[in-house]
């Protein structure tokens, strides 16, 4: 085996909450699951639509109007009986997010939008978990992996928010960064290998082509500076 | 002097991905990646503000080291630059 009965052994005692059950949560949680992360939670507040399936490769046809959570679980206890999946139907916000992580033991960002992803950046670094990040739009991607206060924060690679959009998708993308993204959960909780700390992966897959810019913690960071008085005001 | 502009993602198809851009000694980086953008009013519009201000969340690489935005009116570019145009993206 790869990582051995105690590697196994390590992922089954793991505790992996994935914020989002679409696009990057699909295969997100679908290589978690085949790969023995013994507890996913899963939190979603949407239900299942049409529109999704282009990209969203844990629901199927049959699942449309169900919840994405619901629909998520199913899939995943099939994959492996042996872990548990925590269907969690609600929106992460400031009130819930901190109780719906909970003693996890990182989290993936498989969100669609920053307001959230700024949030998750928040309770990791409260908390002191991981945050493993990744977002898509259209052929493009990109991924890093957050460990607070040792690397570069959600905040101190992207201190203002792109705007806001509806983002066109090919599946394929979210495929390829939620593999990477799972890649990291797993050599993390193994600590095995090294880890996409300090580093932005960029995906282009119109050109097939893949990157990786240097970041840096910002000692002014409004959301893990270390420059007390001195953060950057949030807007 | 020659400095490569590279434009990422959805900047790379309004604008090309690879750049090589002629300019005089000294210019502002700012100015010449605007003179560089100014060939495709979408593709500049996707990068600079109506008053011609980079969109606060694009990033801007200089040889590999990532620029403060508020440094990019200041910083002149050299021969043999590389500059590294991206947009961050937000879907899930």
């Amino acid at each position: 085996m790869l990582f051995g009965e105690e590697g196994q052994e390590r992922l089954k005692k793991s505790t992996i909450v994935i914020a989002g059950a679409g696009g990057l949560g699909s295969p997100v949680a679908l290589y978690l699951a085949a790969a023995g992360v013994g507890t996913i939670k899963i939190v979603d507040n949407d239900l299942v639509e049409q529109s999704n399936l282009n990209r969203q490769i844990l629901h199927n046809d049959r699942d449309i109007g169900k919840k994405k959570v619901d629909s998520a679980a199913e899939k995943l206890q099939s994959i492996n009986p042996d872990i548990s999946v925590w269907a969690i139907h609600t929106t992460i916000d400031t009130i819930t997010a901190t109780s719906l992580v909970g003693n996890a033991d990182g989290i993936v960002d498989a969100m669609d939008n920053f307001a959230t992803r700024y949030l998750l950046n928040d309770v990791a670094i409260t908390i002191k978990i991981p945050l493993f990040h990744g977002a898509i739009r259209g052929f493009y991607g990109q991924a890093t992996t957050i460990i607070p206060k040792k690397s570069a924060c959600l905040r101190c690679i992207f201190p203002k928010a792109p705007p806001q959009e509806v983002f066109p998708v090919i599946g394929v993308t979210p495929g390829v960064i939620g593999a990477v993204q799972a890649t990291e959960v797993i050599k993390y909780l193994l600590n095995i290998g090294g880890l996409l700390t300090n580093r932005l992966f960029i995906w282009d897959g119109m050109q097939a082509s893949a990157e990786e810019i240097h970041v840096e913690r910002d000692p002014h960071c409004e959301a893990c500076g270390t420059k007390k008085g001195m953060r950057r005001k949030r807007t | 002097m020659n400095v490569r502009i590279r434009f990422f993602a959805q900047f790379g198809e309004l604008l090309g991905t690879d750049i090589i851009a002629e300019s005089s000694s000294g210019v502002a980086l700012d100015s010449l990646i605007k003179e560089v953008a100014s060939k495709n009013k979408e593709g500049y519009d996707a990068i600079f503000d109506e008053h011609g201000s980079f969109r606060e969340f694009v990033i801007i690489m200089r040889n590999g080291k990532r620029l403060d935005m508020a440094d990019a009116k200041k910083v002149r570019v050299a021969d043999g630059d590389e500059i590294a145009v991206f947009p961050p993206v937000a879907g899930g």
